[in-house]
């Protein structure tokens, strides 16, 4: 059994994100109700979920966490109708994400943390600036919430419109116009591109 | 910095992070509350039953239901006289036929009952083209049913 001993709060290697090779014991022992096994399996994948859970949120910590808490209680309760079809942690990834966009879809348009169109300059066809990450997550924080989901998904998590709009109960064209829509507004919120970086 | 930059900047943000505390205790607090996962489990190694069986339990007993359905209706058309003899046959080119699946297995006698009472009931009126129809559509729905039974396995 692999456990990942990582800070709280710190940023995992891409690695530690595919472990889910050796927790088929602790999955069955944990649907045997051993609390123990699926404390392994929350040290193991958590970073995972709360990462995806995290963006999903607009980079809310307080929220996402929440939200990561939640997930894991929810797998427990669930894990009786996990059939080994998928890896556990694709599967607990999946719960998380669907907790996120539930979550997202109860909330509807929050007024806090609603960015829309007219609430920005409008700088025509702005190419990309060099953001730093911390300006990006930043930037995608502020993201109307159905837009961020599917900017995340999509450009971040690497899903398919046609798994967007799936999980999110839109068609699949709605979710490309989110996207187009919420790429426009990183543009806006980002700025014009700093003199000499290319389109 | 270009579109494919960009996107390969967006897609470096994916990288697992952990809470900054640790979730754990309150989780493990919430799970005493919770049923554990034990008690609604059975052993993961066993098959479980998939969704794809209810569904084929519902399509043969909707099967039935309408076979049951079309066959009365064909009775009371005819209105048959009473103490007539009893016809038992079957279609050569629809031999009766049992599913091993005890689900589908209901639903197939309840066809197989249909269709011979509405040879039973053409017999009596070899011209009614209702009752040819009648016919034609539950010995269709024999066939879905074995369709089924045989893509189930």
């Amino acid at each position: 059994m692999i456990v990942a001993h990582i800070n709280p709060g710190s940023r995992m290697s891409p690695v530690a994100a595919n472990t889910g090779a050796n927790d088929t014991d602790d999955v069955r022992a944990a649907m045997a109700g051993d609390r123990r096994a699926f404390e392994r399996l929350y040290r193991l994948h958590v970073g995972r979920v709360h990462g995806a859970v995290y963006r999903l949120a607009g980079y809310d910590r307080a929220r996402a966490e929440d939200l990561t808490q939640e997930a894991f209680i929810r797998a427990w309760q669930k894990l009786p109708g996990f059939r080994h079809e998928s890896a556990f942690g694709t599967w607990l990834y999946r719960l998380a994400v669907n907790l996120a966009l539930m979550d997202i879809r109860a909330r509807g348009a929050d007024p806090v943390s609603m960015l829309d169109d007219e609430h920005l300059p409008d700088t025509g066809q702005t190419p990309f600036c060099a953001a730093e990450r911390e300006e990006l997550e930043r930037a995608i924080g502020r993201l109307p919430p159905r837009a961020r989901a599917v900017l995340v998904l999509h450009d971040i998590e690497g899903w398919r419109h046609e798994q967007i709009g799936s999980e999110m109960g839109m068609a699949t064209g709605t979710s490309k116009a989110q996207l187009h829509r919420a790429r426009g507004l990183l543009r806006k919120i980002l700025g014009p591109a700093a003199p000499g970086v290319p389109a | 910095m270009n579109e494919f930059e960009w996107r390969r900047q967006l897609r470096n943000l994916r990288q697992p992070l952990r809470p900054q505390r640790d979730l754990w205790t309150s989780i493990d607090a919430a799970l005493a509350d919770v049923a554990p996962a034990s008690t609604r489990s059975s052993d993961p190694s066993l098959p479980r039953r998939r969704p794809e069986h209810w569904r084929r339990w519902l399509l043969g007993a909707s099967l039935a239901a309408s076979a049951l359905l079309v066959a009365g209706m064909g009775r009371r058309l005819l209105h048959p006289p009473a103490g007539l003899p009893v016809i038992v046959s079957t279609s050569p080119a629809m031999p009766a036929w049992k599913p091993t699946d005890p689900r589908l297995a209901g639903a197939a006698i309840e066809l197989d009952a249909a269709r011979m009472e509405l040879q039973q009931a053409i017999r009596q009126a070899p011209d009614s083209a209702a009752l040819q129809r009648l016919l034609a559509r539950t010995e269709r729905q024999q066939a879905q049913l074995r369709q089924s039974a045989n893509s189930a396995g």
